[in-house]
């Protein structure tokens, strides 16, 4: 029988675990690590076995309830149209009682008012963040993901939070690190709020100063973990950013939305000029 | 050769997102049914689990496997993030309040896809013991310490036993063993 990385019990036993009840930040460190040093080893190396048992299984023949069914194709329908659209999201007019927003001059005021001394903070980054599972088929973790990046090239962006009076930016500090010419880039917040999936999820927009300020492009729908000092957020932009502006994180519904109300503007980084 | 629906979707064709949901919809609520604690939560994390089926679109390649195991691994990823996000992993005493699901026969899971049949070929081999951890893992997200608990089966037997039938069931799928140092994966 040929010698494989499975062969590492360890190995296989982390790549199990991934696929039965996942990793703590320190196992998929660990899985990391020992799939690095595995020629030919995969992090999804037993997903679809996961995944064939679980199709072979006898499940419970229940049909969705037909709101949620409708819920949903409706939502996907919107992000399908969105992407053959060329994914630029609208924003909609902003609500007459709103504070803090408006047009982008609104979104660089707040950013321009809200100083924080995250600088103070930075020296407590050092510890392993936790990380948000978003898709499949990751192969390192989040973090290291990120400081890659930043290691990588030139022209990537390094941007501090200024957080709002939002509730849920008390005591917010983090940064986005976004590189142009790969188009890929990553948040990393420490003391925002962790929310409630069911009831909201924050959403990231990237103004792009090429474009039309009404028009920032969707950069994602993701979630705060409860019981996490610091959350890596990867970025997933829907369209091709020439040049970022400003970054900004509101608060939406489930799912996120085509057309943000700007109810909720949690934080802001703006990108340096010059 | 068909084009796959997730293709569709990935070029934003609107049209293919009702037959997803008429290929996966009922699939993808019996395993977040199988997997979270009541319908409210399973309903949120269905829309979590969809929302990551019209993003991760793109991702799929059907030389890697079908259209059903993308969406399956999708949600299966998903709902583990939940179980450990929401700390709601199944809590049991003991193997009485768990409720008998198995598994199909090899021809029965040929209906469904060519990777279940596989799959319950192996699983047809098993000592039922063996097959009973599987199923407590997959099926009811148990973790391998409260799968210990529950059969009553040393920690390192239980580990074993997932390994091997995972490993079976990747080798049986035609993924593995593969040699060290050999390019590519599933």
């Amino acid at each position: 029988m040929s010698a494989s990385f499975l062969d590492d019990a360890t190995l296989a036993d982390l790549l199990v675990q991934l696929e039965t009840e996942g990793l703590a930040a320190a196992e998929s460190r660990e899985l990391d690590a020992r799939l690095a040093r595995s020629p030919g080893a995969s992090r999804d190396a037993l997903a679809p076995a996961a995944a064939a048992l679980t199709l072979a299984a006898r499940l419970p023949q229940e049909a969705m309830p037909a709101a949620l069914r409708a819920r949903i194709a409706e939502r996907g329908r919107e992000a399908v149209r969105a992407t053959a659209a060329g994914k630029v999201v609208q924003f909609g007019a902003p609500p007459a009682t709103a504070a803090v927003r408006g047009s982008l001059l609104g979104w660089y005021a707040a950013a321009a008012s809200l100083l924080l001394a995250v600088t103070a903070w930075w020296p407590r980054l050092a510890e392993p963040p936790a990380q948000v599972a978003g898709i499949p088929l990751p192969v390192p973790t989040l973090a290291e993901q990120r400081a890659a990046l930043i290691a990588s090239r030139q022209g990537v962006i390094q941007q501090s939070w200024t957080p709002t009076e939002d509730a849920a930016a008390g005591g917010l500090a983090g940064d986005v690190v976004w590189d142009p010419a790969t188009q890929t880039g990553y948040m990393r917040f420490r003391g925002l709020a962790a929310n409630d999936a069911a009831l909201e999820q924050y959403q990231l927009w990237i103004f792009d100063g090429t474009r039309d300020d009404r028009y920032p492009v969707d950069g994602g729908v993701f979630d705060m973990p409860a019981g996490t000092d610091e959350v890596v957020v990867p970025i997933h932009a829907r369209l091709p950013v020439r040049k970022a502006a400003l970054f900004a994180v509101t608060v939406e519904p489930p799912g996120g939305v085509v057309v943000s109300a700007r109810q909720r503007i949690v934080a802001l980084a703006q990108v340096a000029t010059g | 050769m068909t084009e796959s629906l997730m293709t569709r979707i990935a070029r934003g064709e609107e049209a293919a997102v009702a037959e997803v949901m008429e290929q996966y919809g009922s699939l993808v609520w019996a395993i977040a049914r199988r997997l979270t604690r009541n319908p409210s939560d399973a309903e949120d994390a269905v829309q979590e689990i969809f929302t990551d089926i019209w993003r991760s679109a793109h991702r799929f390649d059907p030389a890697a496997g079908s259209e059903k195991v993308f969406v399956t691994t999708i949600a299966r990823r998903r709902l583990i993030d939940r179980m450990r996000r929401l700390a709601n992993r199944v809590q049991t005493e003991s193997t009485d309040v768990l409720d008998e699901l198995g598994f199909h026969t090899p021809d029965t899971a040929a209906e469904i896809s060519v990777e279940a049949e596989r799959a319950a070929r192996v699983v047809a081999r098993l000592r039922p013991e063996q097959r009973k951890v599987i199923e407590l893992g997959l099926l009811h997200g148990l973790s391998h310490s409260d799968i210990a608990r529950v059969t009553q089966l040393p920690l390192g037997t239980v580990k074993t036993f997932m390994r091997r039938g995972l490993i079976q069931v990747r080798e049986m799928m035609g993924i593995g063993p593969e040699v060290a140092g050999a390019e590519g994966d599933a």
